[in-house]
């Protein structure tokens, strides 16, 4: 049995008998180097996780585990370092096959990692803890009131509390937001001149009616981009990355791809919902994180959770209330995993997200062998590759697919350009979907500004009129003359 | 030179009735945002350019509020809010909009208008100015640039028409430089209000009007009486934008007692420092002047090292004492640069006052705005 909190999370994570004995002390070491104390291990596993997680599931289970592993191995960046393991690093949203190619070739010569992702994708989902870290960066001049990313705040604390060494290399897709890449720029100029990083950029600049990836100077130039890039990245690590490594990290990403769909699929469309909305996004991780320790033991809980929810599935049983309705979202704000709690006790399920669904455009195989072309045909097929014009005909059409009863927008306050879709593209997609948008103005990493108090009410209300809008739509009314609603309103 | 000062107002105020007429009489009316769009390629396609660039009024960055995100700067919200509370005078009557997209605020707003119905056309700037393969892209930008026009006005712009009005520009600049210089004096005859003003006027009125003005207006103010003390603390007005119409803050500056004695601004004030080439081909001309030749802009990857060597040659160049970082509300790339210039300046012992808009001007806003400026003023005029 596990005696301490340490022991208790690991037993949590599945990792029992000997193996939580041996990694123990890693785990205690891991947690003090990012800020986690004993009372925040025994509020983990005795209040936040039990509450925000279905511990009932193993592949849950393993899914917390696995995460812990990469977790650990971050923590040990340091000394990775210093036994001359060249480190490269990268920020979301990106492309992973190219950083995976170069894991596949490296293997231990060189750690792949996306840390800032990895460890907010452990400490606010499983800890509520990111916090003191994004405080650090707002402390050495990253200012609160600006409303900066949190994620970019994460990355300046861990380099701060010096979690996270400067890397060899830092390949950063600035390809969304301006902030993301100035992080580097910033974090070198004020703290560690040893930061380097170069950076992929294309300027958002396409016009109604054209079609990103249908450009072809547009395809070249990004190609051209990444290659310069990764060239660079291959240069400094020496690590040379061959087309069998590039074969073997997209083997990886279709089959894991295949098996999220998979999940995904049998959640939204079963009734009673066996998972929430914000579980399902942290089966994706290893579409937005490189994984260093690999991703077999994401894929064995992914594995695991497909066949417990089959079984949910045929025996009936789920998580919601039958026929509860459905709320999709751009991303179910999994970092504060209380907003789907909410959303629960108001007997409304948080399903889909729009960002997780592949649209028709995606899943035709890119046009040629270059892995550059394939790479930069891939992003601009991707929703935050494209004009907003695309982009909210893909949300058409991915609603469309997903069906979901409402669709939550907001949650990207900090980030000028998705931020902005969720005002402007969530009126053109209710317009042609008919399906009522929500909008709350929050933060998906940070809830300081916006607590779970502060939006109780306003989820308690949508969910009101989701639920009276569906029962008016099964009554076959109107849904619109049914009810006073408000969709799209803030 | 109060006369001429309020005649060029007069001609930039008339601006739009102008445009009106010329639209009425078949010219093409073009609106732009950004320098990254080069006024002098509109004017050699014969299009009637006008900057779009106005700020300093609360009402319209809160007016597009249903659609555009809170944290988009006050100028981009500002831009579109005047267009739908029908106070832009100029998008309605335009046949193109130009619009330079370097950052996610204007291109998110340039979105915006687009789907508001009204024709854009955009001229993307690659941040990364150090690869050559993203100095490029703006290159063909601005040869598309030139296409387009060329098929709006159905005429070729030729390269004679384009290096006359480089020309005229280069002479806007050289006099701007004659008139600023003058701010190097101990006592001189003009502050920054002034010379934001005259830049604001310059991209009103024909180039030509532009040059006479600023020639009767050097000569003038050369032969003028200085307008602040000798011993006035100096300051330098840094950041992202002083939009048209948003004079409140830098006004303040100079009722406390200071002189605004030179500016550091990416948009809102001319890029007069730097002239652009006259011979040999001139879009490429024009290209390097914006894109390689100038210190880059704050988006650009890296900039802030070669933007604080710029920052230091000023303030040893016009012998300034402190420093007025003015940022847009949620300009967050503008934040962290404050950061690392704040940093940097204390090592060098220069003040630094960061001041913030949102365009709020209320009693309750400037209540301790003031009391900011005044005590900053006051503490550098103490320690001089
Ligand atoms: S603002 Fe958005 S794109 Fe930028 S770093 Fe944050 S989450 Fe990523």
């Amino acid at each position: 049995m596990a005696g301490t909190a340490y022991e208790e999370f690991l037993e949590l994570g599945e990792y029992h008998g000997r193996e939580r004995r041996e990694v123990l002390p890693q785990w205690i070491e891991a947690a003090t180097r990012i800020g986690l104390n004993e009372r925040d291990m025994e509020y983990a596993v005795k209040e936040f996780i039990p509450e925000m997680w279905d511990l009932q599931y193993l592949g849950v289970r393993k899914m917390i585990g696995a995460m812990t592993r990469e977790a650990i191995d971050h923590t040990q960046l340091k000394e990775q370092r210093k036994r001359g393991v060249k480190l490269v690093y990268g920020i979301i949203p990106a492309i992973l096959t190219p950083y995976q190619a170069v894991k596949k070739a490296g293997g231990d010569k060189v750690f792949v990692s996306f840390p800032d992702m990895c460890l907010m994708n452990f400490l606010q989902p499983l800890f509520h803890k990111g916090a003191p870290l994004f405080e650090l960066a707002e402390q050495s001049g990253l200012t609160y009131g600006c409303r900066h990313c949190a994620l970019n705040k994460l990355r300046i604390g861990l380099r701060l509390k010096d979690v996270v060494p400067a890397p060899d290399i830092q390949w950063s897709f600035g390809l969304v937001c301006d902030e993301a890449t100035k992080v580097d720029e910033y974090i070198n100029c004020i703290f560690d001149d040893k930061w380097f990083a170069v950076i992929t950029r294309l300027p958002h600049d396409t016009c109604m009616a054209e079609v990103d990836d249908e450009i072809p100077e547009r395809v070249a130039y990004l190609a051209a981009a990444f290659k310069d890039a990764y060239e660079e990245v291959q240069r400094i690590t020496g690590v040379k990355v061959q087309d069998e490594h590039v074969a073997a990290a997209l083997d990886d990403f279709q089959r894991y791809l295949g098996k999220t769909d998979v999940l995904i699929r049998l959640t939204a469309q079963a009734d009673p919902q066996p998972l929430r909305g914000s579980e399902l996004v942290n089966f994706c991780h290893p579409f937005s994180m490189p994984f260093n320790t690999g991703i077999e033991h994401m894929e064995d809980a992914l594995d695991t959770m497909i066949e417990e929810v089959k079984v949910e599935i045929a025996n009936g049983r789920g998580i919601y209330p039958k026929g509860a309705p459905k709320v999709g979202g751009y991303f179910i704000p999994y970092s504060i995993p209380w907003v789907d709690k909410v959303f629960m006790d108001n007997g409304v399920a948080t399903s889909s997200s729009l960002s997780m669904i592949a649209s028709a455009k995606q899943l035709i195989p890119p046009s040629g062998t270059d892995l550059y072309q394939n790479v930069a045909e891939q992003w601009l097929r991707m929703v935050f590759g494209m004009g907003c014009h695309v982009e909210i005909s893909t949300w058409i059409e991915k609603v469309n697919r997903a069906k979901p009863d409402a669709l939550l927008m907001g949650f990207f306050d900090y980030d000028r350009w998705l931020g902005q879709m969720h005002k402007m593209g969530a009126r053109e997609v209710e317009k042609a979907t008919g399906i009522p948008t929500f909008y709350i103005e929050a933060d998906f990493f940070d809830d300081r500004d916006y607590s779970q108090e502060a939006l109780r009410t306003r989820i308690e209300s949508i969910s009101q009129v989701i639920k009276m809008r569906k029962a008016a739509k099964e009554r076959g009314v109107a849904g619109e003359q049914a009810v006073a609603c408000e969709p799209g309103a803030a | 030179m109060d006369d001429v000062m309020r005649e060029f107002a007069q001609l930039a105020t008339d601006r739009p009735a102008e445009l009106r007429k010329r639209k009425a009489d078949g010219k093409k009316v073009v609106p732009y945002i950004g320098q990254f769009v080069p006024e002098e390629l509109l004017h050699a396609a014969g299009v009637e350019p006008y900057l779009i660039c106005r700020g300093g009024e609360p009402e319209p960055p809160e007016a597009v509020l249903d659609d555009m995100l809170r944290f988009l700067n006050p100028l981009a919200r500002s831009m579109a809010g005047f267009y739908l509370m029908g106070l832009d005078p100029v998008m309605p009557l335009a046949d193109l909009i130009v619009a330079s997209q370097p950052e996610c605020h204007v291109q998110r707003m340039a979105e915006y208008l687009e789907l508001q119905g009204l024709p854009l056309f955009k001229v993307g700037v690659p941040q990364n100015w150090d690869k050559a393969y993203a100095g490029e892209y703006y290159f063909r930008e601005l040869e598309q640039l030139k296409a387009k026009l060329e098929d709006l006005t159905c005429a070729l712009v030729s390269d004679d028409s384009v290096r006359e009005y480089i020309g005229y520009d280069n002479e806007i600049n050289a006099l701007l430089r004659r008139i600023d210089a003058l701010r190097k004096t101990d006592s001189p005859p003009l502050g920054g209000y002034d010379f934001i003003h005259l830049n604001h006027y310059s991209f009103f009125v024909d180039p030509r009007v532009a040059i006479e003005k600023l020639t009767a207006i050097a000569v003038r103010l050369e032969a003028g009486q200085g307008k602040f003390v000798a011993d006035c603390p100096r300051i330098l007005l840094a950041g992202h934008a002083v939009a048209v119409g948003d004079y409140l803050v830098v006004k303040n500056l100079e009722d406390a007692g200071a002189l605004i004695a030179t500016e550091m601004m990416d948009e809102g004030l001319r890029w007069y420092r730097w002239d652009t080439e006259m011979d040999g081909d001139p879009l490429r001309n024009l290209w390097r002047a914006k894109y390689l030749d100038k210190v880059p802009v704050n988006i650009f990857q890296p900039a802030w090292r070669h933007r604080f060597e710029h920052m230091k040659a000023l303030i040893a160049g016009y012998r300034i004492d402190g420093v007025v970082w003015y940022q847009l509300a949620y300009d967050e790339i503008y934040d962290m640069e404050c950061t690392v210039i704040t940093k940097w300046l204390r090592d060098l012992k220069v003040p630094l006052l960061k001041l913030e808009t949102s365009y709020e001007y209320s009693r309750e806003a400037t209540g301790p705005l003031n009391t900011k400026v005044e005590s900053f003023v006051e503490s550098l005029r103490g320690g001089k």
